[in-house]
Parts: C-alpha cells; structure tokens; sequence
C-alpha cells in the first residue's frame, strides 16, 4: 500500500448499495486501484437443506433463493424433476407459465428500474416503477395468492388455473404500464442527466464478457444475441413470437436499454399467451407426494431469468429427496468476477451505479 | 458435425460419451485428463463454463467434480456437455482451470470452503460466503445440520433467562 491508497467499505449499510452485500476498495483520490466483492450476508445453505427434504417440500424453498424472481427458480427446479422423474406437463400449462415468467420478468426489471433511479435520484421515476410493479404482483395475487413468493408453477404443471376475469384484468394493468412507456422515456431513459451519468461507465468488451461466463444484459449490452429463450427454448416460448433486443457499446447506459426493450417484449409475450392459450388441464398428477421416489440420474436444466441464464445441476440417488442440488444463478460471474474487474480505475461516485447497471441481486449469489 | 466430436472425444481421451437426451452428453475422465479435455473442448467451441459443481459420495469415499460446458457460437448454443472426473475424499486436491476459462475463480473458491477441496495454483483460496473455518466442511455429507444448529442456535440464552 502506497502513502496515498486508502481501504475503503462500500456496503452493506450504503446508500449506493442493494441489499446485502459488500465491497472493500482500495482508493487513491477518487480512483479506485482494486477492488474485492464480498458476499454471504445471505448464505442461508439452501443447497444443503434441500437435501433434507423431500421433492415437494423443496418448493416453499427454491422461490426464497432469489427474492425478487422467485418464479424462474420455481421453473428451474420444476423442470429439472420433470426431467429426472419423466413427467409431461399439458399444453395449457406451458402457456401458463410463459406468462407467469414473463410477468415476472417485468415485475423484476420494474424493481430493477426503481433500484436505479432511486439511487441516482430520479425519485420520481422510481416511485412510476415501484407502483407499476405492483400493479403486476395484484396480478399475482389474483393468480396463485401470494404476491411474491407464490409457489405456483409445480411439477407436472401449475397449481390452479387462471381465475375469472384474470384475462381482462391482466390486459388492463398492461395497456396501464404500456402507456407509461413515453413518460419513463422522457423522463429517465432519454434524460440528458442519466445519459450523462451512465454512458461510458462499466464498460466491458465482448470477449471479456464471454471469458468471464457474463449472460443476460452483460452479453445482450456488447452486441450478442443470446437468450436462452431463444437458443434452447422451454416451455411455450417457441410458440411466441419476440425479439432479442441488444446494444453495442457494452455501458451501463446500453445495459440498461436493453432492460427497458425487454420489458416491452415481455408484454408482448403476455398478450399472445393470453390470445393462444389452449384449453385443457393444467397439470399431470404426481404420484402421492410422501411417497414419491424419483430414479437415478443427473440433470442440468437452464432458463433466461431476466438477470441471465439461470441453472439447476441436480442429482437424484432414487430416494425421495435430492442428493445434490447446485444453482447457477447470472449474478454469481456478474457481482464477483466481472464486478471486481469493472471496478477498477472508475471513480468511487459510480460504484452503485455500476453496481445498478450489472443488475446483481445478492441472495442469489450467497444461496 | 456433433457425431464427430463425440467420436473424436471418445477416441483422444479413451472414454465413452453417455447421450442423457438430446444435446446432453456427458463424461467421465480420469483426474489427469481433465485440463487436457478442457483446452481441448475450449477449442473446440465449448467456450462458456457454467458451472463447477461438487458431489460428495461418501459411500464410495470420492468427491466428484462437475464442470457443465456449452457454447455462445452461434448455432452451437443448445449443446451441453457435463465434464466429471473423480478425487479421493482422504486426499482432496486438483488442480485449478483458471488458466483454462477465467470464471472459475469463484466456483473453485466456494468449493474449497463448502467442500474443503485444495485447488492448487489457485490465486486467493479465501473466504467467500462463510466467516470461519469449520472442523467438517459444511455441505460434506458427514456435517451434521441439526446438530450444528442445536449447538450453535440453543446455546444461546433467550433475554428473559439472563436477567
């Protein structure tokens, strides 16, 4: 350490910092010469308690592992049981979900959006952000009742069927948030203020991002067309029809468009699924949940949550619980490796915004 | 195209590839082949590592590990390969694959601490999500949840007690 290098703590009690989680910096001035991620504030063990417990009991679990989208962990987990236990999930269903992840994408970028503004101090925008999402968890409400943990989407299909008057209500809080999009435009998207601070920061490169294992936003922000929904699709988003949006410059401004292009194409997929959804059931019954045994075998199954690619690696010995369970969540390469590298040589000011921009949520990294 | 690679693999390494379902292969190597296998898959377009995972199979006496390989080529995105090899539990070391693909920093680390794994030439083998060692490595088998809880939570005097 030289005369004028000083250790620095940012987070976890931070203004600029979301939720739990930590950074050490080594500044000199403004600059920053190094930096060090430190997560597991939140390291609950979820991996090893799903060991003991049984393949339905795993459920009120798996959505607590990322609070703010709890249903792509739900998808994730369901997929991955239907696959080792070989179970079909009826059309009706596909679209079901479909709908739910992309309600749930939007709900979470919404966040993301309030998370963003808020700390930049466009209070305003935040407040739109923080209403429109829930607006979307009444949604939720409606549909499974719980609004944010909603342990719906189950092996085998979802839980219940769309209630009464879902279709016409769901169409409403969409034409309410589509309507808004000029204003979100205008007045944070577009706004000279937040280009001025965004553009430029937190860049990386293309092949940075793909050395350092960089999805989602990262990857779509420096020109790549990867989306897992579109390379290795699930459920029903073979059936629907959307763009990948993507950006050039690899900033935090680029980022961030390509958030706010796919919440537009989220609501897009909404309304299709609500215009093609057969009818039919909406699941195969399982067997008798206490005595459900599921073969030997591994799996590896993969969603788009709306960070990144989102992985399940599961292990069933033939027992009635999973031997082992290991989540890739997009935030563990996002908030440890690629963090530590962008933060160098950029000013203390735009940490959280950096931060913001890379869209790091920290249960999911600690698990 | 994908058939030759497979046979390829199978006939470099001496092993066999198992087809889970379709674009889901995996296969197992003996631990010294393991850096070799992954510069060549690296080569060969399996240049995004998404996850290293660890297995504990107590019964047999081995960890196992797990290293899930795909693709951002276009056109070659939907294929996976699941790489495993297997380390003795009485002597747990290997060796890292930092110089091999740069994001397996963190994995090797959190495997270290959760599994008590060494990784040799790993450049920072420190804490990651825990702030102390523990005698048995967490999510080993062996470790003990309840008891861990019953020692560290119900030792703990509630407020009323104390006064």
């Amino acid at each position: 350490m030289t005369e004028r290098e000083l250790e620095m703590y940012f987070g976890p009690q931070h203004m600029g910092m979301v939720g739990n989680f930590s950074i050490t910096l080594n500044v000199e001035g403004d600059r920053i010469l190094k930096a060090k991620a430190n997560p597991g504030y939140l390291h609950r063990g979820f991996e090893k308690l799903m060991e003991l417990r049984t393949w339905i009991q795993n459920f009120p679990l798996v959505c607590r592992v990322n609070v703010i989208e709890p249903h792509s962990m739900e998808m994730v987990y369901a997929m991955a049981v239907e696959k080792l236990a070989g179970i079909k999930v009826p059309s009706r269903a596909e679209y079901i979900r479909t709908l739910t992840l992309e309600l749930s994408r939007l709900a979470s970028h919404l966040f993301g959006c309030w998370a963003y503004a808020n700390m930049l101090g466009f209070d305003t925008i935040a407040q739109w952000a923080m209403y429109h999402r829930d607006l979307v968890l009444d949604l939720f409400e409606d549909l499974t009742g719980g609004r944010v943990y909603p342990i719906y989407i189950w092996p085998g299909g979802v839980r219940r069927d769309l209630p009464d008057g879902f279709k016409e209500k769901a169409l409403n809080t969409l034409h309410e948030i589509g309507g808004k999009i000029p204003d979100y435009d205008a007045t944070f998207f577009n706004n000279r203020l937040f280009y001025n601070r965004a553009k430029g920061i937190g860049r990386i490169s293309r092949k940075e991002a793909k050395n350092l294992g960089g999805t989602g936003q990262v990857l779509r922000g420096t020109g790549v067309k990867f989306d897992i929904r579109k390379v290795d699709p699930y459920s029903a988003y073979d059936k629907v029809d959307f763009e990948i949006p993507t950006r050039e410059d690899g900033d935090a401004y680029s980022r961030i468009w390509v958030i706010r292009d796919e919440m537009i194409q989220s609501v897009h997929i909404v309304m299709q699924c609500l215009e093609k959804m057969p009818s039919g059931k909406v699941y195969n019954r399982v067997p008798n949940p206490f005595k459900w045994k599921i073969p030997k075998g591994e799996t590896y199954v993969r969603v788009e949550s709306s960070r990144g690619e989102l992985g399940l690696y599961m292990i069933s010995n033939g027992g009635d619980k999973p031997y082992r369970v290991h989540f890739r969540t997009p935030s563990y390469p996002h908030g440890l490796t690629i963090l530590e590298k962008m933060l160098v040589g950029e000013s203390v000011a735009d940490v959280g915004n950096i931060m913001m921009s890379l869209y790091v949520v920290a249960p999911e990294i600690d698990r | 195209m994908n058939e030759s690679l497979k046979k390829k693999i199978e006939s470099d390494f001496k092993t066999s590839v198992e087809i889970l379902e379709k674009n889901r292969w995996t296969t197992t190597v003996k631990k010294d082949q393991v850096l070799d296998v992954l510069r060549f898959l690296r080569n060969k377009g399996f240049d995004h590592l998404a996850l290293i995972s660890c297995v504990d199979w107590i019964k047999e006496g081995e960890f196992e590990l797990i290293y899930i390989l795909s693709s951002y080529l276009a056109g070659k995105e939907r294929l996976h390969l699941i790489l495993k090899t297997r380390i003795s539990r009485k002597k747990p070391e290997f060796e890292t694959i930092i110089p091999i693909f740069e994001n397996a920093e963190p994995y090797e680390r959190e495997i270290h601490e959760l599994f008590g794994i060494n990784f040799n030439g790993h450049p920072r083998l420190e804490h990651l999500l825990l702030d102390r060692d523990y005698e048995i490595p967490p999510f080993r088998k062996d470790f003990d949840t309840r008891k861990y809880v019953k020692e560290t939570f119900e030792s703990i005097k509630p407020v009323e007690e104390e006064k």
